[in-house]
């Protein structure tokens, strides 16, 4: 989740009275934001990704001041009529379609403002933008070029300008192969023809979305005049970039100014900053949160969220939402507003009525009963993870290597498959644990997994139990009399113990334990070379048993 | 007396036998007691002041193999010496060798001290002889010999030539020296006075056999008396893993409660795992970043086309449902994709499909993965805690009431909800806790109502009520962990010397 760290100096500015931290501290969490780190003059918060609006000051201010009933109801947000033109040339249809834009003028930035900007940037890219993908955001200075600006795509090597942060003029193409944002966005636009590029009435370069922008338009704090642009293949994401960013800036003290953005055969008035309406049922509200709340109730719950509501008819509300919000989807999300604006707080946890019975997963049922009878013989169970690597599953185990369920983006080589049985797991505990007195015995009830093309998911899932006993006398016999009183307190009929011959187990010494004829696990001495592999010492025997077919009664399916 | 072992009687009985004072060795024989047995009594008897323990120690001599070797041949000096005198008093040192029949090993021992006692010289590979005439023996070899006819002997007997000769034989490491202590036990007043009162001997036992059991023979013996405060050997008991006690604990309160349990796949398609939860297909918590996706095998089989397709329509445009959607192109390919599942909502929601009639309360504690690097604080796998309750009038203080008394029975008093996000519940909350030792709220999971965008292509008609919170970091506040990994180190230590979770 994105972090906004929050100076309540700067804070207080926004809200127009003092704030303490503890304060923020104390009502940040209600409106949904988790609380990272809470200092003597500042509060880090995190905020969910629905809520990109909250990345900046501004943001977080509007909300709080809200919450606080400093100010309700829907923020305004004026703008003036345009009087620059944006043209999007047909060129661009191929590669990045769309482009919005927006002028902001007058404002003041600090030099903390300028950071602030960027992160807001970012934080978009990221939250809407899906890392650039869908929209991506340039702020010029818009003093340093001259209107009417084209947005075009332009071939790879025909101009040539100066990238953000370098001092050289580079082509489009030298900036893909070179820059560091270039080898870092490239995918989105390398396989075009031409790249995008917005330029000025003399054509120098304002950017070259969704890669840099250009050095001539850098903004700093003596910046008084910005010209926002966001392009991007999704209509969607580009106006939604806009609206919160545009946003954003008025609060910080700019005046907004639309842009006429000229399209082949369409022109748009651009930012569009009409509030939506939605309409709300206050008794669906009630319903879902258990409340009673009257009309007037629900409204000012909206109100202090910053929606506006009025009444339509009978039971009815018209919300009116400001542009910034851009999560909200269904009536739903404003029943939720309705809660955030009611408060959490206030809302008293009871039981439900409903009344039904309670019962057992059968698998979990066999798997408790393995678990009393092996803790009952004395074993202590771990609890391994059933992701795991070749090397430990087959290598050591002396197995030829299968075709196992295998992940595509593991995480560590150590983690790249899912067992298909628990020994190799108990193995490595006994090795990790050789400093520990002995005897040492051990068991482990729990999943396994294989290919199985039956089924919905092409994997099984399937209950085991293993068993090792590791000490100067460990063998067959004891292994064997475990394993004899499992089947019989299992309750398990009609079972054998075999001969059998499995590499990881010495040849002699090894079982097959079969339920009406069908193998259903194995049982002895472990190898004395797979001791070795796992580097174990002392003698070790064994067994592991599929658990769900000993359950004879019911025939569990997963 | 009372209070005395049998050991401890035997011993004190034999002494008076010795007139009140004799030596362990004579003790151990005459009670027929082991002479470690009789030194235990002594100890004991002495610390209660019945017995005075006189000890004498001295030292001596033995020699080893070497000198007994030299004992009899004589000193490889004396060999070299007499074997030139044979030879007219110079010869070269091989010839000289030859003569005396010495082992390669020792000539430079005879060579040296033939230097050291001044009987020759030795000027290039030629060895001279300072004397005519044989010299007569030295003390040491005089003490080489009485040690080899005596076999040993006691060093403080030694006049101080002796003892110059026995330092010498010392340094050519020709003997071995032993400390020897002589114990000799003597009555004192009081332990005359049990003594001759006479003690009574019975038999003493300190393992009670069934042959005592069944012939009554248990009245006629003494039990032992153990020292019951002593530490006794340590036993470890079978028991359930720390982490699996807290799931059966979590499963036990939600039975208790009424729910069924209910259990799934550990591979799911991308489709119950995500898109079935509304959660767009670019969503990031869809990215390899956060999800396992398989390589093998690598896509499942969807659904009812009937499902599939409402769900698809959700998310382009919100379906029936009255929502906006996602606005974007449904892939089923996307949907196909084959991930260890991330949350155990996707079990919740298949359940939901084709169980569509209130009231409906069932939950799981099981396996789930992200794709995370394994550090202190995340696991690649763990478990969650699931649950849904589906009824007509449920509502979200219904649902903050589940969790706050499923915590509650957990012993956790302070739960508050705050607003949260997910992708597919509306209203949302994630459940904190404040942890008294810590002096903080810990997150412990998300809950919400399922959005109409996830109920609708499922066609469940009532409110559905949600939670998917996390068992680790429950697990770390009751067993005291500040890194996750433990619960999974099977460390033997910790497993046994934990206490099992109550």
């Amino acid at each position: 989740m994105p972090v906004i760290n929050l100076r309540v100096e700067k804070m207080a500015r926004f809200l127009g009275r003092p704030v303490a931290a503890e304060e923020a501290a104390k009502w940040l969490p209600w409106l949904g934001f988790d609380l990272e780190e809470v200092g003597g003059d500042y509060v880090k918060v995190e905020y969910n990704p629905n809520r990109i609006d909250f990345c900046s000051y501004a943001g977080v201010a509007r909300a709080l001041k809200g919450f606080l009933e400093l100010e309700t109801g829907l923020p305004k947000y004026h703008s003036d009529e345009p009087k620059i033109t944006l043209n999007v040339d047909k060129a661009v249809s191929d590669v990045r379609p769309y482009m919005l834009a927006a002028v902001v003028r007058d404002i003041k930035l600090d030099a903390d403002d300028v950071v602030e900007l960027m992160e807001m940037q970012e934080d978009l890219h990221w939250g809407i933008g899906r890392d650039r993908k869908k929209a991506s955001i340039g702020i010029h200075n818009l003093d340093a070029v001259e209107p009417p600006f084209t947005y075009t795509a332009v071939e790879p090597a025909s101009v040539k300008f100066v990238p953000l942060g370098k001092t050289e003029e580079m082509t489009p193409k030298e900036i893909l192969e070179k820059h560091e944002k270039g080898l870092a966005y490239r995918h989105l636009i390398d396989w075009a023809s031409k790249y995008p590029l917005l330029v000025d009435k003399h054509g120098r370069v304002l950017s070259m979305p969704p890669i840099i922008n250009g050095e001539l338009t850098r903004v700093n704090e003596n910046t008084r005049n910005l010209f926002l642009d966001v392009t991007g293949p999704s209509f969607e994401a580009v106006e939604k970039s806009l609206k919160v960013l545009a946003t954003a800036l008025a609060d910080m003290g700019g005046k907004l100014e639309k842009v006429t953005v000229n399209y082949p055969g369409q022109t748009l008035i651009s930012p569009n900053l009409e509030p939506e309406k939605m309409k709300l049922r206050v008794s669906y509200a009630n319903k879902m949160l258990g409340l009673k709340l009257s009309m007037d109730g629900a409204v000012r719950c909206l109100q202090r969220c910053r929606l506006d509501a009025k009444v339509v008819e009978e039971g009815v509300l018209e919300v009116t939402i400001p542009p910034y919000r851009i999560d909200i989807l269904h009536e739903i999300d404003l029943v939720e507003e309705v809660a955030i604006g009611y408060g959490y707080y206030r809302l008293e946890p009871k039981i439900p009525a409903t009344i039904t019975v309670g019962e057992k997963h059968p698998v979990n049922k066999l798997a408790e009963t393995a678990r009393q009878i092996m803790t009952g013989l004395g074993f202590l169970e771990v609890m391994n993870f059933t992701l795991t690597n070749e090397r430990i599953h087959y290598e050591f185990m002396r197995l030829k290597p299968k075709n196992p369920v295998r992940l595509a983006n593991p995480v560590s080589a150590e983690y790249a498959i899912m067992r298909e049985m628990l020994l190799p797991g108990l193995l490595k505990n006994l090795a990790e644990n050789k400093h520990e007195s002995y005897p040492q015995r051990l068991f482990e009830v729990s999943d396994v997994a294989r290919v199985n093309r039956r089924l919905e998911t092409m994997c099984e899932r399937r209950l085991h139990l293993a068993a090792v006993t590791c000490h100067s006398m460990a063998n067959y016999t004891e292994i064997r009399a475990f394993c004899e009183a499992l089947l019989a307190n299992m309750g398990t009929a009609n079972w054998q113990i075999r001969e059998a011959k499995h590499p990881s187990f010495l040849q002699g010494r090894t079982a097959a334990i079969q339920v009406n004829d069908k193998e259903v696990g194995v049982l002895g001495e472990i190898h004395p070379q797979v001791l070795n592999n796992f580097g174990i010492e002392n003698p070790t025997a064994a067994f592991e048993i599929d658990l769900e077919q000993l359950s004879l009664k019911s025939k569990i399916k997963t | 007396m009372a209070g005395l072992r049998l050991h401890e009687k035997k011993a004190l009985m034999a002494l008076r036998s010795f007139d009140g004072k004799a030596s362990v060795e004579d003790v151990a024989e005459k009670s027929g007691l082991a002479h470690a047995t009789v030194m235990r009594a002594a100890l004991t008897l002495s610390e209660r002041n019945l017995v005075k323990i006189h000890e004498r120690k001295w030292n001596v001599a033995t020699l080893n193999e070497e000198g007994e070797d030299y004992a009899q041949y004589g000193l490889p000096e004396r060999r070299l010496l007499r074997a030139l005198l044979r030879l007219g008093g110079e010869a070269s040192v091989d010839e000289a060798v030859r003569e005396a029949g010495l082992a390669a090993e020792i000539v430079p021992i005879a060579l040296g001290w033939l230097k050291r006692k001044n009987w020759g010289v030795i000027k290039g590979k030629k060895c001279m002889l300072n004397v005519k005439v044989e010299p007569s023996l030295g003390a040491d070899e005089k003490l080489l010999a009485t040690m080899f006819e005596k076999r040993s002997i006691t060093i403080e007997d030694l006049s101080r030539e002796l003892k110059q000769a026995l330092e010498t034989l010392r340094k050519r490491n020709l003997v071995e020296l032993e400390e020897k202590v002589h114990r000799e036990l003597e009555l004192t007043e009081e332990g005359w006075r049990t003594a001759k009162k006479g003690l009574e001997i019975t038999e003493e036992v300190t393992q009670l056999t069934p042959e005592l059991i069944t012939s009554g023979r248990w009245r006629n013996v003494k039990i032992t008396k153990f020292d019951v405060a002593a530490p006794g050997p340590v036993v470890y008991p079978g028991k359930m893993h720390p982490l699996q006690q807290i799931i059966q604990r979590a499963r036990e309160i939600f039975l208790e409660m009424g729910f069924m349990e209910i259990r799934g796949p550990l591979v799911e398609t991308a489709f119950w795992n995500f898109d079935a939860l509304f959660q767009p297909q670019d969503h990031p918590a869809r990215e390899m970043m956060d999800t396992f996706y398989l390589a093998y095998p690598q896509k499942g089989r969807l659904p009812p086309q009937r499902l599939v397709e409402a769900v698809a329509k959700t998310h382009e445009d919100g379906w029936i449902t009255g929502s906006k959607g996602w606005r974007y192109k449904w892939s089923h390919e996307e949907a196909k994709r084959l991930v260890l599942r991330t949350h155990t909502t996707a079990e919740t929601i298949k359940y939901l499909a084709t169980h569509r009639k209130p009231p409906i309360k069932v939950f799981s504690v099981d396996r789930v993965y992200r794709n995370e690097q394994v550090t202190y604080k995340h696991l690649a796998e763990f478990h969650q805690i699931e649950g849904i309750v589906a009824d007509k009038n449920v509502t979200l203080r219904d649902l903050m009431g589940t969790l706050k008394t499923f915590y509650m029975k957990f012993g956790l008093e302070k739960i508050e909800f705050w607003p949260s996000y997910f992708p597919y519940t509306e209203p949302s909350a994630q459940v904190v806790a404040y942890h008294p030792k810590l002096e903080r709220w810990i997150e412990l999971g998300g809950m919400g109502m399922f959005r109409p965008e996830v109920l609708a292509p499922m066609r469940i008609k009532c409110p559905v009520l949600a939670w998917g919170t996390g068992l680790e970091r429950l697990a770390m506040i009751e067993l005291g962990l500040d890194d996750v990994r433990m619960l999974y180190a099977n460390s033997l230590g910790w497993l046994r010397r934990t206490p099992l979770c109550q």
